[in-house]
């Protein structure tokens, strides 16, 4: 079974995409932070991270930008979900190395399930 | 003068001599011949008469001469007055020259004291230039570097002083320049608007300008643009609008993403009746989308100006990709998509990817949404005297003749086309008219109100790398 983590602080968005991404056969672990988020991925290495831009504390891009410092977690694809997506935003994404970026209200559920798909498969 | 002239030759002479022999006493006779008194008086009145003949000859002689001398002398005197007249005339001609001479000096000075203003006024320009300057000469030696390109890069006098006269490499090594050096390259290349970061602070924009006269080439001139404040601007903006996407899209995205669960069943069944209900919700949701996606678009518009990243890219395949994502729509619409390439080969061309992509979908989502059903849109793809174009047809309502000239301003939307469909920003055409222009290629259109609509633009190909080589 293939490891989604889902770095996320909106808890709607949690219970939902988990839902979604549950009956679609993945094992979802759950971060609500960036901070926790790192640490998650460092216990237990999953094949895909679901990131959220704004967050307290620790946002996506310093999430990315510490994972290109290490080694083992730089090569985990990451997918952005979030409720922006402007030029600069997406420029900077593409720099620090992430795979996808997808505005939150020009996809649902289902549509994030089939991005996972296209990079990891079922 | 008034003399008649004498001729040598013909001057008369003596025919007797004047002492004729024995009569001349010349002491080679010692005894005298005493002549008789009337022969002696003869005699001495022959004699007289003989000197009187040669007195007068002598006379005539001696006028003659005297006559000759006083000719020769007024000749002269001629010819010295002459001469004197022919010098005085020298001497006034060398006059004018000289003051010819001095008045050409004059204009030189005045001449080399306009120049000398002229190019003092250019380097007061150059020196109070708002932006940063170096100058290289056409050996691409460095000729000149400005007061603000030194405190942009922190060069002080010393350096710059040391650094003219150096070649370009030399230049760039400076350990000062060396970003810029990085930028440029290996010389100086024509380059436009390139993007120097030194730093979080600062910002430059550089463009390389080469420079020709009558002669051929002057030198190369390198300008550095602060565009710090832009940069920041835009930053702040982009935050802005981050934060402003954040706070209204959140509450929406998760009621989009609630409804469309429930909506798919994921969350239980639910009966017709409440389907019914919440997908009008959904639908009202999606308006509300809609509405907050245009107030960010605005943004947008200054985005059609500014190219982010160039790709090559392959027209046919773009368009292709593009018409994919709109079958379904055609489809509940009860439109037919048509595609066809009118030439057997179409150049790539050079494209900021998603710009091009958001004018090709700017032009099939009017058509679609214009169209009535039953309707047809066909997409066309060629190549035409050199340029790629891309023509959007449509069957649908057409553009009012008295409006066409608006189409392409900022918030136009056709009078029947605020009929037929209630939302629209008026943005896209203006927006898509930027980024096509900004790519080097022109739009427009033709149409007729209840007939149809037909939209096409065009882009030149990308440099080929055959002939650039």
């Amino acid at each position: 079974m293939k490891k989604i983590l889902l770095i996320e602080d909106e808890e709607l968005i949690i219970k939902l995409l988990s839902k979604k991404l549950d009956a679609a056969g993945y094992d979802v672990a759950l971060a609500m932070n960036g901070q926790e988020g790192i640490e998650k991925m460092r216990e237990n290495m999953p094949d895909l991270v679901l990131l959220d831009i704004v967050m307290p504390r620790m946002g996506g891009f310093e999430v990315m930008a510490e994972m290109k410092k290490d080694e083992k977690l730089a090569k985990i694809p990451v997918i952005i979900i979030s409720n922006s997506g402007q030029p600069l935003e997406l420029e900077r994404a593409k720099e620090l190395g992430a795979a996808d970026w997808l505005v939150k209200t020009e996809f649902d559920p289902k549509e994030v399930a089939d991005k996972i798909q296209k990079y990891i498969g079922e | 003068m008034n003399q008649p002239l004498i001729d040598k030759n013909n001057i008369p002479r003596p025919e007797k001599a004047v002492f004729p022999s024995g009569a001349k006493g010349s002491g080679n006779e010692s005894e005298p011949v005493l002549p008789s008194r009337a022969d002696e008086i003869r005699e001495l009145n022959e004699v007289k008469s003989q000197l009187e003949e040669a007195k007068n000859i002598l006379e005539i002689r001696v006028n003659a001469k005297t006559k000759a001398l006083r000719d020769l002398a007024s000749g002269l005197e001629e010819e010295v007055k002459a001469r004197t007249q022919e010098l005085r005339q020298k001497v006034e001609e060398s006059e004018n020259s000289r003051m010819a001479l001095m008045n050409m000096l004059e204009d030189m000075e005045d001449l080399r004291r306009r120049a000398e203003e002229e190019k003092e006024k250019t380097l007061a320009i150059i020196t109070a230039l708002a932006d940063g300057l170096m100058f290289f000469d056409h050996h691409d030696r460095l000729a000149l570097i400005n007061p603000r390109m030194e405190s942009f890069f922190g060069i002080t006098r010393i350096e710059s002083k040391n650094m003219t006269g150096q070649s370009i490499a030399e230049c760039f090594r400076a350990p000062k320049l060396k970003l810029l050096g990085k930028l440029m390259g290996d010389g100086l290349a024509n380059i436009s608007r390139k993007e120097l970061f030194l730093d979080e602070k600062n910002v430059f924009e550089v463009s390389v300008l080469e420079v020709a006269g009558h002669a051929g080439k002057i030198g190369t001139i390198l300008l550095v643009h602060d565009i710090s404040r832009e940069k920041m601007v835009e930053k702040m903006k982009t935050e802005f609008v981050s934060i402003a996407a954040h706070q209204l899209r959140t509450p929406i995205s998760a009621i989009k993403w609630t409804l469309r669960m429930i909506l798919d069943g994921d969350l239980g069944p639910i009966n017709e009746e409440q389907e019914e209900f919440l997908d009008k919700t959904y639908k009202s949701n999606e308006r509300m989308i809609n509405l907050i996606n245009d107030l960010l678009n605005v943004t947008r518009i200054e985005e059609g100006r500014h190219l982010y990243t160039l790709t090559i890219a392959d027209m046919e395949e773009v368009v292709a990709g593009l018409m994919a994502n709109y079958e379904d729509i055609a489809r509940q619409k009860k439109l037919k998509l048509n595609f066809e390439k009118i030439s057997p080969i179409i150049p790539p061309v050079k494209v900021d990817l998603e710009k091009i992509k958001l004018v090709i979908s700017n032009l099939i989502e009017n058509a679609l949404k214009y169209t009535p059903a039953g309707g047809n849109i066909f997409v066309t793809l060629g190549e035409e005297e050199g340029m790629v174009f891309l023509e959007v047809k449509d069957t649908g309502i057409g553009i009012p003749e008295e409006q066409q000239n608006r189409v392409f301003t900022k918030y136009f939307r056709g009078a029947n086309a605020i009929k037929a469909e209630t939302e629209g920003t008026g943005l896209g055409l203006f927006i898509a008219k930027n980024i096509v222009e900004t790519h080097g290629g022109s739009i427009g259109f033709v149409s007729k109100k209840d007939e149809g609509t037909a939209f096409s633009f065009t882009l030149p190909p990308a440099p080929d790398p055959l002939i650039e080589a």
